[in-house]
């Protein structure tokens, strides 16, 4: 290493202060959110901090719009992320293992949803559903909105995590006698299936917590963010703190556990496949 | 007597099953597009999904029977169908309908369906009604862009040279936050910043304010509803747009590259801006383009921590389509948010190729 | 590494396919179980109401809700639900669907008086089954045949009420008493407004001497619009609001801002330096109204809820409750046996000097009221 001067240690140190700075930043209104799950509201929004109170915690069922929208919005995230999952994955293995024509436009092709601001994808998914009589607006509308946008999203996460993939096993297995069908399935699948699960477990966050392109394409259902807004102009009950530290709690323990489960596999494989 | 119709499919080579399995993936694609974007309606769009389906039967047929090399040419384009067909349906010719219907206008003013008529004046009131709009929102969300690589880079810088084992850790530090939800934390930022909440009243016992309320940060004494807020709420809900891509272009960056400069340019701080920074541009570029776009289209931020004279597009977009009833002017908004920032994607894509986006 | 077995691959096929065919039968089933098409089932039996929140009495406290009351008196299995939370949203919402000829959900839908009559133009409503409502007959004189609704035949009122000023006397120091209080340099930054356009510059061209229920074009309007306008590029409005004026008027965010009187009352059990005030000019006068939508299936038991709240006795404890003007004639006499004190107050009954200062906004024509509609959203910066 070189030689550290007194300023570079200095700098060293300041630049460690601002990302811890950082951290916190990050964690602040997580923290509110936490917090304020505990709070016993004078009023009806869970603004200001009152006094605390366990009762939240009890009941975080009691406010029935509430609860019936998030059992909504996860029933629209499990539809969503399968079918996002299924044709996404396919596309990404498409285009990782093979090289053919048209890749590049099509890598181009798969970005753009991703970069539309949500709203014009929102409004533009309204005017299509707006001339049709085939679907109404809502649970299907939302389904089709969700899945529209993890698509690219679950193609392009799980690319990124196979690229390191070695293709040639597949070859091995069929030298081996393994029709393509059964090399897939066996071979290729199980070693692609993390990244899979990943990309899916981040999909599913995503349609959970998608506001603006379900506002504008759900009719009268509601789903959790939707009633939080429209529910958020009379009241903001600490529920709503409830639920989202319930998410937080189990999303971040499904990706604690995935990846301690990843690292313990690595460990036991000796070396990454 | 299909024999010789087989034996051909068993010869076709790899490059031209190719062709044909790109034709079939842009065929059936434009189908659905069409059927999607009402190009065609009634009877005729019923034969066009007919020859769609045609053209995939033909596919399979054509994999089903081919030599195993045209198989193997055919099936990335077999693989990307099902997905594609889908984003070419929802997505692209959702595209369509929107243009068509920004060129539209409603026959009665609670009419269902406006009629299409070429009716550009829609363009011309997004531009003069909603001007003040469009500029707040390019502006807040490149200051936004701004703050977050101010306050982002150094964090990604930390997390990529100095992270060491924790790395994983600290990069899911990173995302965890952003597991609640979008609403959730904004709402959690109007407890923070409220009059009677903690940020002003730290703000006050530090004797900050006036400070503050000079570089128009607070206005009569607010932190919340004025335009620092709607920014500030900007920038903290896409910094990892920010850290993620500029951690990842970080990343690659051989170490052994820094200390190497360091030796050469005998000062830290100037090695940083000659290798690492030119090396880290793409990913600056990717967050810029991940943070910039969505931020401009937003109106969440600007609907909780914001006053009436800080709205951004998407809040007119919004209030245009679900309140006003205004479909037709709602639709020339979008598409000219839309038709700006495309041009700065395919400007990013010339430049730097969509690899880095992943 | 073990060998695979031979028949496990057409095993593992099997069971494959099994899901994946499971999958595929359920999830139509899913999604039609969970799409908004399950709808009431059809036939006398069954309701779903939408109107706003915390608009009637629940069951809380040891005292019986009025839908529960109703379900249990009439043995209708009602759902009630309170997701109306603005006219033109609301509208928006039911449009492509009522627009095409489908229908909506709800049986019964509580739009204000506006709304309905803008519904009632459209053809999207349907008669209200009056011989099947009885107690129709107790509707004060007042509402009778109101301009929105001519015949009467399309919509039967809910509550009344009337904008005028909210404040907080601790922010404020002071009593308000006129329009002209809410542009006092002193609240810079301090005053709320409704996103209700006919409330807001209602009460504005009070302020300014005109007369709303006599404007017929925007010209008429005009200086409203424009003093709107100033006061909101000054910074003078920090906010325009919806219901959740009332927490920004509790904690100090708003000096002042422009409110509903049934709100006051509730605001004031939170914090006791609420105040309401109608403006000596006058404040604006509006009822929201239950209509049945066009197609609806259950009309015989939306019969039997409006004849339900119209019971004098019933619509009591509503009031009780809501503290809105009840539309409903007796109401004060049962009121007095409830809660006198409430029975007593004049933003519930008001006097007929109070009355006389009460203006319900022009029924505008479509043409005009776009004008306005679209003056009002360019103002309030959406």
């Amino acid at each position: 290493m070189s030689v550290m001067t007194k300023r570079g240690r200095a700098g060293r140190a300041a630049l460690n202060l601002f990302a811890a700075f950082g951290f916190l930043y990050l964690f602040l209104p997580i923290a509110f959110i936490v917090a304020f799950s505990f709070n016993d509201p004078q009023g009806k929004f869970n603004i200001v901090w009152s006094k605390f109170t366990l009762d939240n915690w009890k009941e975080p069922f009691s406010d029935r719009g509430l609860t019936d929208a998030f059992v909504t919005s996860l029933q629209i995230a499990a539809v969503s992320t399968l079918i996002a999952t299924v044709l996404g994955s396919m596309i990404a293995i498409a285009l990782s293992r093979y090289r053919f024509k048209g890749s590049a436009a099509y890598n181009f092709f798969l970005v753009l949803p991703l970069t539309t601001p949500e709203i014009v994808l929102g409004s533009s998914l309204a005017t299509l559903f707006l001339g049709q009589s085939v679907v109404d607006f809502g649970f299907t509308t939302i389904v089709i909105a969700h899945a529209m946008f993890q698509v690219s999203f679950v193609a392009l996460t799980v690319r990124a995590r196979i690229r390191g993939f070695d293709w040639t096993l597949e070859q091995a297995a069929q030298d081996l006698g393994a029709s393509p069908v059964r090399t897939f399935w066996k071979v290729t699948f199980p070693l692609i299936l993390p990244g899979i699960l990943a990309a899916s477990l981040l999909a599913f966050a995503l349609s959970l917590d998608d506001f603006i392109i379900t506002f504008f394409n759900a009719g009268s259902t509601l789903t959790f963010p939707l009633q939080i807004f429209g529910a958020a102009r009379v009241q903001l009950p600490p529920q709503i703190n409830v639920l989202a530290t319930v998410i937080l709690v189990v999303t971040v323990a499904i990706m604690g556990t995935g990846s301690f489960m990843g690292e313990r596999r690595r460990r036991r494989l000796g070396q990454t496949a | 007597m299909a024999a010789p119709v087989v034996s051909r499919v068993r010869n076709l080579t790899g490059s031209s099953s190719e062709r044909i399995g790109l034709t079939g993936l842009v065929l059936v694609g434009v189908a659905l597009l069409a059927v999607g974007a009402r190009w065609v309606s009634g009877p005729i769009a019923l034969v066009v999904l007919v020859l769609a389906a045609l053209v995939v039967v033909g596919f399979i047929t054509l994999a089903v029977l081919g030599s195993p090399e045209t198989k193997r040419a055919l099936s990335p384009y077999g693989l990307l169908k099902p997905g594609s067909l889908w984003l070419a349906i929802f997505y692209l010719a959702p595209l369509w309908t929107l243009l068509k219907i920004s060129l539209s206008s409603k026959e009665t003013r609670f009419a269902v369906f406006p009629t299409f008529s070429w009716e550009f004046s829609n363009y011309g009131k997004a531009f003069s009604d909603f001007g003040p709009q469009f500029t707040r929102a390019f502006l807040y969300a490149g200051i936004a862009t701004a703050l977050t690589i101010l306050i982002g880079y150094p964090i990604a810088y930390v997390i990529a040279f100095r992270g060491g084992r924790f790395r994983n850790v600290l990069l899911g530090l990173v995302v965890i936050p952003f597991f609640t939800s979008y609403l959730i934390r904004t709402i959690a930022w109007t407890s923070i910043l409220a009059d009677s909440g903690p940020a002003v009243k730290v703000l006050d016992t530090l004797q900050l304010s006036g400070v503050l309320e000079f570089l128009n940060i607070m206005q009569d004494g607010k932190l919340i509803n004025t335009p620092a807020a709607v920014i500030g709420g900007l920038t903290y809900n896409f910094l990892p747009f920010m850290i993620l891509p500029i951690y990842v272009s970080l990343e690659k960056i051989d170490v052994r590259l820094v200390e190497a400069a360091q030796d050469l340019y005998s000062s830290a701080s100037r090695a940083f801006r000659k290798v690492v920074v030119p090396l880290s541009i793409p990913g600056i570029f990717a967050g810029t383009l991940l943070t910039f776009i969505p931020a401009a289209g937003d109106f969440v931020n600007a609907q909780f921590l914001g006053n009436p004279n800080t709205t951004m597009i998407g809040n007119s977009i919004q209030d245009q389509f679900l309140r006003q009833n205004n479909y037709p002017v709602a639709s020339a908004m979008s598409f000219v948010l839309m038709a700006i920032i495309t041009v700065l994607v395919i400007i990013y894509s010339r430049f730097f190729g969509t690899e880095d986006l992943a | 590494m073990n060998a695979p077995k031979r028949g496990f691959s057409r095993r593992e096929l099997l069971i494959r396919s099994g899901v994946v065919g499971a999958a595929g039968l359920s999830l139509p089933a899913i999604l039609a179980a969970c799409g908004g098409d399950d709808g009431g089932g059809g036939g006398a039996d069954e309701l779903f109401v939408e109107n706003w929140p915390y608009y009637i009495d629940p069951t809380e406290d040891g005292a019986t809700g009025t839908i529960d009351r109703f379900v249990a008196a009439s043995g209708v299995k009602t759902t009630y639900s309170e997701a109306y939370n603005d006219n033109l949203e609301y509208f928006a919402k039911i449009q492509p669907l009522l627009g095409t000829g489908k229908t909506i959900d709800p049986d019964i839908i509580m739009p204000t008086q506006w709304m309905a009559g803008r519904l009632r133009k459209l053809g999207w409503l349907e008669k209200l089954p009056v011989d099947k409502v009885p107690n129709a007959k107790n509707l004060e004189d007042a509402f009778k045949n109101p301009p929105s609704d001519p015949t009467g035949e399309y919509s039967l009122p809910w509550q009344a009420g009337t904008a005028g000023i909210a404040y907080n006397i601790d922010v404020t120091g002071r009593e308000l008493k006129s329009v002209a209080d809410l542009f006092a340099p002193e609240f810079k930054g301090k005053i709320g407004m409704l996103t209700e356009m006919r409330d807001t510059i209602g009460l504005l061209l009070l302020g300014l001497g005109i007369n709303p229920s006599t404007v017929t074009s925007f010209n008429d309007a005009a200086p409203a619009f424009e003093q709107l306008e100033k006061a909101k590029s000054d910074g003078q409005i920090r906010a325009f609001t919806g219901n959740d004026y009332m927490d920004d008027l509790s904690l100090g965010n708003f000096a002042a801002c422009v409110g509903w009187s049934g709100d006051i009352l509730q605001l004031q059990a939170d914090n006791p330096s609420a105040r309401f005030v109608i403006p000596e000019e006058g404040g604006t006068l509006w009822w929201d109204t239950m209509v049945v939508p066009k197609g609806a299936k259950n009309t015989a038991a939306a019969a039997k809820f409006m004849d339900y709240v119209y019971d004098p006795v019933q619509a009591a404890q509503i009031t009780a409750w809501v503290q809105y003007m009840s539309p409903v004639k007796g109401v004060r006499e049962e009121l007095a046996k409830i809660d006198p004190e409430l029975a007593d107050d004049p933003l519930l009954f008001p006097d007929d000097a109070t009355r006389a200062r009460l203006y319900a906004f022009a029924d505008l024509s479509d043409d005009v009221e776009a004008e306005f509609e679209e003056a009002f959203s360019a103002i309030t910066g959406a």
